[in-house]
């Protein structure tokens, strides 16, 4: 008996330590130095073409000599050989990560009925929109648009002006008409997703020539062209030459797949797991090509795994070049990885440039969360830097507003809004009042994130870019105040009681991934405020949604407000989701934001922002801004970080990937300009 | 005839009742949750950057409601779903709209039923061989060590063994693929070189389900075939000069075998339930997360589809199992 328990107690180390061994790599090493770097810029030329000014795109590589952190990821030396795809050398391929997952309906392409995986390269390779969002540049891209939309003065007529030489995959011109029969189509049809907005709003559209199309709208709508702006999705064009064939659109699967961009559907998994594109021989006739040239990955593959571990495994195999992971799974990968990289060389790696504010959300019908005190109390009873450190390390751009603090929002809003902020008071009763707005905030955090070992430069641009421009006091002292100020108590063990005498509990919905911000806002949400004496709970439920949207909840996870276009001043898409109107009942699905906060001076800035051009930047900027300081003054949600993404990007056979040095895209492989990424892909030669 | 009157009719009258009770139990407890797949479909597509216009909203969700056949009160779709059922017809999936549940079945069934049909027979019959003669010669060495090794296997988590095997077959040594059913690119035909693709890439999960499965029966087995074996019977057999293989044959392991054949018929009827989490570490195709996405996104067509043919194909099991009793049992008649 003893011998065996030896044999089978050996049998189990020597199988351990050959894992631990084989997987063992060195520790990652983070040193600043001077480095020659060579940069590819993007350079905007106006050429004449055919007689017609056309505004051209060209690349051009610089050598600059600049600071950067080199970490234990260097460009690969070792050669390895990963399995070819397709019979083809892996070399022309790039493969990437779908961000949603495994495909639930394979061989269905038909992304204008319900939810169809666009991003298993539909939305980021295949199709191209009128405009696209970039956030890292923070400029609207024109894609099968030639420019800005026209709009009449009383905004209840709109023209596009159309990119000419553009082509479908199947080589048929792209004309105004695939336009009009879109916005026909859609008014006709009840099952497709965007029937309802487009009835509600046209009258009529037309095609006057091949390239423009002419709207008339139902009522005036300054914003009725975003339909078409991609952020992560849009109403997009069919080819006409196809649909106009089809019986009934809402049924039909779309396979194969026909689009504009400048990939064309290859083949696919009938199970889901992956889609294989192929560059078009006339790619030429995509924007994407005209724009910035030919794509350089010959095929690019999008492909799902069911858990966290296989990605990191196909990264460190090289078997997948670009994936989002978690922040346990990025820090894996780059301590593991030889070749592997993050959006961001040094600390914090991440991508904190993503148009999102992550937060809490306040279930504003629900008591006593409808009184803005409490809310302020519970905001300042959280130590942002405990708070942000559990979250995500520190590694969160902080934000006081309901914006994220990124791209212009900063120059145009939070920095305008600082005195605003520092002179903001709030009321504890007994005529005394407090300041709660913290400029030093980010300081705390520069601090807190150097104890930590991590390498931080300490200049201030670059912290307020990193860390944001202030955030909130920690004061549980005041929160205090302003809890008894209101009929709360405390009991003999310094629980807190509510009004009624009763225990108050706080549950904190969040989803049940524990890698998503929205978990990790209400784990760190629980903990401090447990701290300061309420018995909070988190609850994980894959119900957040149907929980939220109908009000059944106290405080979720969720994001405190709308996120923003992440391009331009305009903040309408944020501040509309508290538009009164949109606020239903508990029970009933709210179609505005979650917390089901509105007020008439919130209208009154929606109802001026909806009547202001959104091409008057100065005007919509101020009253973007009164907006903001309506939401600070009510806190329906705790805006804490902007969203921070975790990609990974393998650099064995790509490289020239938009990192935070030379962020010329947004770095996404899932977001729409994946697209206008490809042409500056370099293969690295392996 | 006796038999037919007094143990088939109303043993097949139970047996189509509890079809029915377990249907209709899963036709009203995801209605009972708070999952609505309206919701749940206006959540997905806001989430994953659709804007929906908030004022068209209302308009939207009679549109979804409408399509998804969710109109009128809970008994009339119940006798709606009566009828559709009887035409062979599950309707649509909510969240892969419209495509229809029965082509979702189709195409994750047959990794589903491949992988676990083999598993599930090799598991149990490794593990009864060979928990069986370790039951037996209890006080053998190999025995002991085998007893060891099975006592290390069984309590470790399914999901660490099986993320184990993924790095060290495939990271550490590379000889497997990290993930998928079939290479990128392969496409589905009945040839050689597509069969030896998904022979490769189920081998990892077709592995980890037989060691865990082949470690629980060979306990189990090993535990009966030792308790069998101090019988007064065997003695006696043994005493009488019974030799040892007919011992071990006809009165051990025929008697031992009998709980072990009712376990077999169930393990082969929850096939039809999938195998969630070997599909989730290997990135496997089949109806475990099949059924797990339709049951967090309020997918009731499709909860419906998948679970009708795990309750049928348990209840069949098991009445098939009845009915075979007599045959494995001889202590069984019904009469």
């Amino acid at each position: 008996m003893r011998k065996s328990i030896l044999f089978s107690v050996s049998l189990l180390v020597v199988v351990s330590l050959i894992i631990t061994a084989c997987g063992a790599t060195p520790t990652p090493q983070v040193v600043e130095k001077q480095v020659p770097v060579e940069v590819t810029k993007v350079v905007v030329e106006t050429q004449v073409v055919q007689g017609a000014p056309v505004e051209v795109t060209r690349v051009v590589k610089e050598e600059v000599t600049k600071e950067i952190v080199v970490t234990a990821t260097p460009v690969p030396v070792v050669k390895e050989k990963a399995p070819d795809v397709l019979g083809l050398p892996r070399n022309e391929m790039v493969i990437a990560g779908i961000l949603t997952g495994r495909v639930g309906a394979p061989s269905n392409f038909n992304e204008w009925v319900g939810w169809k995986w666009r991003d298993r390269g539909m939305q980021n390779l295949a199709n191209e929109p009128l405009w696209s969002v970039d956030f890292a540049t923070g400029k609207i891209v024109n894609g099968l648009a030639d420019g800005d939309p026209k709009y009449n003065a009383d905004f209840t007529e709109m023209a596009i002006p159309l990119r000419k030489g553009v082509a479908w995959d199947d080589g048929t011109p792209f004309t105004s008409a695939d336009v009009v029969f879109t916005v026909e189509e859609l008014i006709k049809f009840e099952g497709l997703n965007a029937h309802n907005f487009m009835a509600d709003n046209v009258a009529s559209v037309s095609a006057p020539d091949d390239y423009t199309v002419k709207f008339v709208l139902k009522q005036a709508n300054s914003r009725f062209h975003t339909t078409f702006l991609d952020r992560w999705g849009c109403t997009w064009i069919m080819p006409k030459h196809i649909f106009e064939k089809v019986e009934d659109p809402v049924t039909f699967e779309f396979n194969p797949f026909v689009g504009t961009g400048p990939y064309k559907l290859h083949s696919f998994d009938p199970n889901g797991y992956w889609t294989i594109w192929e560059k078009r021989a006339d790619w030429d006739k995509s924007p994407t090509g005209i724009l910035y040239g030919e794509p350089k990955p010959k095929y690019i593959v999008l492909q799902a795994f069911a858990n966290e571990g296989a990605k990191i495994l196909a990264q460190l195999t090289h078997q997948l070049d670009a994936v989002d992971l978690s922040a346990e799974g990025l820090k894996a990968a780059l301590a593991q990885g030889k070749t592997n990289r993050g959006y961001q060389p040094g600390y914090p790696w991440v991508v904190n440039n993503d148009p999102a504010l992550t937060g809490l959300t306040f279930n504003t019908f629900r008591a006593p969360y409808d009184n803005p005190d409490v809310r302020w109390a519970l905001l300042l009873a959280i130590d942002i830097v405990e708070y942000e450190g559990q979250a995500v390390d520190g590694a969160g751009t902080l934000s006081p507003v309901h914006i994220p603090s990124l791209g212009s929002y900063p120059k145009d809003y939070i920095e305008p809004m600082q005195q605003w902020l520092s002179d903001f008071t709030l009321d504890l009763g007994n005529g005394e009042t407090f300041k709660p707005y913290d400029k030093e905030a980010p300081q705390r955090l520069v601090q807190y994130v150097k104890d930590r070992g991590y390498s931080v430069s300490d200049d201030p641009a670059v912290v307020a870019q990193t860390f944001g421009l202030g955030w909130y006091k920690y004061a549980p002292d005041v929160a205090e105040k302003l809890l008894l100020k209101n009929g709360f108590s405390k009991d003999k063990d310094g629980k807190w009681l509510l009004p009624d005498g009763k225990f108050w509990k706080i549950e904190v919905i969040t989803r049940s991934d524990m890698s998503h911000l929205e978990f990790k806002n209400g784990a760190a949400a629980v903990q401090q405020w447990k701290k300061f004496g309420i018995d909070a709970v988190q609850v994980p439920s894959d119900e957040i949604s149907a929980l939220t949207q109908t009000g059944d909840y106290d405080v979720s996870g969720a994001w405190p407000a709308q996120e923003p276009w992440g391009a331009g001043p305009d903040l309408y898409r944020s501040l509309d989701f508290y538009n009164s109107a949109y606020v239903e009942p508990i029970g009933t699905i709210t179609k505005g934001h979650t917390s089901r906060w509105s007020s008439p001076e919130m209208d009154d800035v929606i109802k001026r922002l909806r009547e202001t051009d959104p091409a008057n930047t100065d005007q919509v900027i101020a009253i973007g801004i009164e907006g903001l300081k309506l939401a600070v003054e009510a806190m329906p949600g705790i805006p804490t970080f902007g969203y921070v993404g975790f990609v990974s990007w393998d650099q064995y056979y790509w490289t020239s990937w938009p990192g935070s040095e030379n962020p010329y895209n947004e770095p996404y492989t899932h977001w729409g300009p994946f697209k206008y990424m490809t042409p500056f892909l370099e293969p690295t030669g392996n | 005839m006796t038999f037919v009157k007094r143990y088939l009719i109303p043993r097949l009258i139970q047996y189509f009742l509890v079809i029915f009770l377990g249907i209709t139990a899963v036709f009203f407890i995801p209605r009972l949750t708070p999952s609505d797949p309206v919701s749940r479909t206006i959540a997905q597509l806001t989430a994953m950057g659709s804007f929906l216009d908030p004022a068209s909203m209302d308009a939207f969700i009679e549109d979804l409601t409408e399509m998804y056949g969710l109109g009128g009160s809970m008994f009339q779709q119940y006798g709606a779903f009566w009828l559709r059922l009887f035409r062979g017809d599950f309707g649509v999936s909510f969240f892969q709209f419209p495509t229809p549940v029965s082509k979702l079945i189709g195409t994750a069934l047959p990794w589903t039923a491949s992988l676990l049909l083999v598993t599930t027979f090799l598991s149990w019959t490794i593990g009864n061989i060979v928990g069986g003669l370790a039951g037996y010669f209890s006080r053998r060495h190999w025995s002991r060590v085998l007893d060891t090794v099975a006592m290390i296997i069984r309590p470790l988590p399914y999901y660490i063994f099986a993320f184990a095997l993924l790095v060290l077959l495939a990271y550490v040594i590379r000889w497997f693929p990290v993930s998928g059913g079939t290479d990128i690119g392969r496409k589905v035909a009945f040839n050689w070189p597509f069969i030896k693709d998904v022979l490769r890439h189920s081998f990892l999960p077709a592995l980890s389900l037989v060691v865990l499965g082949a470690a629980v029966n060979f306990q189990t087995m090993k535990l009966i075939v030792q308790n069998v074996n101090a019988e007064n019977f065997v003695q006696y057999a043994k005493l009488g000069g019974v030799k040892e293989e007919r011992i071990v044959s006809r009165y051990v392991i025929r008697n031992a075998l009998l709980p072990q054949v009712t376990g077999l018929a169930l393990s082969f009827g929850q096939i039809f339930s999938g195998a969630l989490i070997t599909e989730i570490v290997f990135s496997y195709p089949g109806l475990g997360t099949l059924l797990y996405n339709a049951i967090i996104t309020g997918d009731y067509n499709l909860i419906m589809g998948i679970t009708l043919l795990s309750i049928v194909a348990i209840t069949t099991a098991i009445l098939i199992i009845d009915l075979l009793y007599p045959l494995v049992d001889p202590r069984v008649r019904y009469i």
